[in-house]
């Protein structure tokens, strides 16, 4: 037997692998908007007005200097800590796993303290535009607190990779990638009775449109709720969220607090309920499936040259080639959240049949968030998980170019 | 031997690098909690506590007091989460095998403790909260200087000692009856707190005899 036939059965079987991640990538890409769809140039200075627009570049700017710092920061402690981290050994009476769980807490810790610099001028920006209304204490204290779950779920990440790994060395991703898959199907479920949701109140007509639109929709009854977020934030906000009896939707206090007319929270009603239609939230687990198990598999490789997960000293090179590797694929990610954030736009927009509400819905968007509407390219590649408003706006343009309206 | 250094870094994030234990201690609690109450049949039924069921009990407790030492800077390395025997510097020493307890003390052990209770109620909590959140001295005293205080550690030690001792009798791991004195602990031949060092450092008076129980 030739070295090369005795190869050939694994490149068939990368091969199907391959092909089958192919095909369920094109199926999840696919969208209900039009494929020849053309946005129109939109005139946003003409839109929002001259001073709106500097002033929301200029705020965006700035954020977005934070934004790269918050995405740079990690990789480069995290590579220090690849390669020093394993001196924290020595603080551990555990055993493996145990060593493996404080290893990798103290790399989120140090990172905790590296980035809050960083993050302590990101709340100055958003303070001085009045969009967060945290103090700076809180926002310390807050996040110190915070990591008391990072940490939990970094644990948890260990115990089941170095789990896995001890049972099945460097293989561990076979069974540890369809575990990650099957925690974030959980989150998603359990996610509402995890929220303090109230019912929405002063809102009855909305209420009403809502359970019209789901009617109209073909979906069932989807509870309409309130996350009370008015002493953290200005941003306003709504959210699909949820699987099959768990969905809901969650519309932030500060969407609701008069800014917004009636008829602009029925399109964000709308482009909610248009998540649940498309089964976005579905999509988005699927899409993390598709990358979680290459992302662990590649994990396995990189870890190999210390020993690989079943051994603590390996844990310091995980956190780095996990951030590394979650990090480079976010262009792709931020591509495919846009797209189905798009589709529900469209499929809003047929729902509502009120163009002119979607449009001024995104204006006040500009007006409330100080979001640039018209970002350079690098912008949504890295950060934008939403269509820009300018291109919201051209598709209401483009919907009603099509409709005849 | 402790030479009282402690990691600033791991003592700044104390509180939440023990999360992952408290939620473990929690589960294992509830657990160790169904095994007590079935223990304690058994103990009044043949005179002494079943084996699997006192080494269940007894690695609960002394994961309990390593997760304690850790979280009160007592002890500096993170625990590990078996409560395995020898495994951490600041352990509780419990009887491996069972021993033979009075059945009158076992069916009343509920009622017997409360005295104990009270007595920790009263001092030793009081000192525990006082001195060891993340805001007491012990923890500003350890930050700045990189080292936890003797007088601190010993404190926390003792506490610790007692609580464990207090536990133990209360899951009918032995039946002598906790001492909170700081120096008979070790011999009364009851649970104690091994802690390296320091704690024989006080010249300790001669050990009073066993309390004789009724």
């Amino acid at each position: 037997m030739t070295k090369g036939s005795r190869r050939l059965p694994g490149l068939l079987v990368f091969g199907a692998l391959a092909g089958g991640w192919s095909y369920a990538a094109y199926r999840l890409w696919q969208t209900s908007v039009p494929g020849d769809l053309k946005l129109p140039p939109v005139d946003i200075s003409a839109i929002v007005g001259a001073s709106e627009l500097h002033r929301a570049q200029h705020f965006s700017l700035v954020l977005d200097l934070f934004g790269l710092a918050g995405l740079l920061l990690p990789l480069v402690v995290l590579a220090f800590y690849a390669k020093w981290g394993h001196r924290f050994m020595g603080e551990s009476a555990a055993g493996p796993i145990g060593t493996g769980m404080l290893l990798a807490m103290l790399g989120i810790a140090i990172l905790w303290m590296a980035m809050l610099p960083s993050n302590l001028g990101q709340l100055w920006w958003l303070r001085r535009y009045g969009i967060v209304k945290t103090g700076y204490a809180e926002m310390i204290v807050g996040t110190w607190s915070a990591l008391g779950a990072e940490f939990l779920g970094i644990c948890l990440t260990i115990l089941i990779v170095m789990g896995f790994a001890r049972l099945m060395g460097d293989r561990w991703w076979l069974a540890g990638a369809p575990v990650f898959v099957g925690i974030a199907l959980l989150v998603t479920f359990v996610q509402p009775y995890m929220l303090n949701l109230q019912p929405v109140e002063g809102h009855a007509a909305l209420v009403q449109a809502e359970k019209r639109l789901a009617k109209k929709e073909g979906l069932g009854n989807i509870p309409l709720k309130e996350e009370n977020v008015g002493s953290l934030t200005t941003a306003p906000n709504a959210e699909a969220m949820g699987l099959g009896p768990s969905r809901r939707i969650g519309l932030w206090s500060t969407i609701l607090d008069g800014r917004f007319s009636e008829p602009e929270l029925e399109v964000v009603v709308a482009h909610e309920l248009a998540h649940h239609k498309h089964n976005d939230l579905w999509k988005m687990i699927g899409w993390y499936a598709l990358f979680v198990f290459p992302i662990a598999y590649l994990i396995a490789r990189v870890t190999r040259r210390r020993g690989g997960m079943a051994v603590p000293l390996a844990v310091p090179l995980f956190l780095f080639a996990w951030v590394g590797l979650s990090t480079a694929i976010l262009p792709i990610n931020n591509a495919f959240s846009r797209r189905l954030e798009a589709e529900a736009d469209w499929t809003a927009l047929q729902a509502t049949n009120d163009p002119q509400a979607a449009k001024a819905l995104f204006v006040s968007f500009v007006r409330t968030t100080n979001q640039d509407p018209n970002p350079p390219f690098w912008d949504p590649i890295l950060f934008g998980s939403h269509p820009t408003e300018a291109q919201r706006i051209g598709m209401v343009e483009a919907w009603q170019a099509r409709s005849g309206g | 031997m402790d030479d009282l250094r402690r990691s600033r870094l791991t003592v700044f994030f104390r509180p939440l690098l023990t999360v992952p234990h408290l939620i473990w201690l929690y589960l294992w609690g509830a657990v160790a909690g169904i095994a007590v109450f079935i223990n304690w049949f058994v103990a009044l039924i043949i005179g002494r506590p079943a084996k699997p069921l006192q080494s269940f009990i007894a690695a609960y407790l002394r994961y309990a007091l390593t997760v304690g030492a850790y979280f009160l800077y007592i002890a500096n390395p993170f625990p590990g989460f078996t409560g395995e025997p020898g495994s951490y510097p600041v352990e509780l020493e419990l009887p491996i095998e069972p021993q033979k307890q009075s059945r009158w003390k076992t069916f009343f052990r509920i009622v017997l403790v409360y005295p104990a209770l009270l007595v920790a109620t009263l001092s030793i909590y009081p000192v525990m909260f006082l001195f060891f959140p993340v805001i007491g001295f012990a923890w500003w005293a350890t930050m700045i200087t990189g080292r936890i205080p003797r007088g601190f550690r010993d404190l926390g030690a003792n506490a610790l000692r007692y609580m464990g001792q207090i536990y133990a009798y209360s899951y009918l791991i032995t039946d002598t009856y906790p001492c909170s004195s700081p120096y008979v602990g070790m011999a009364l031949g009851s649970p104690v707190v091994t802690v390296p060092a320091a704690m024989e450092a006080p010249t300790a008076p001669e050990a009073p005899e066993a309390p004789t129980e009724t």
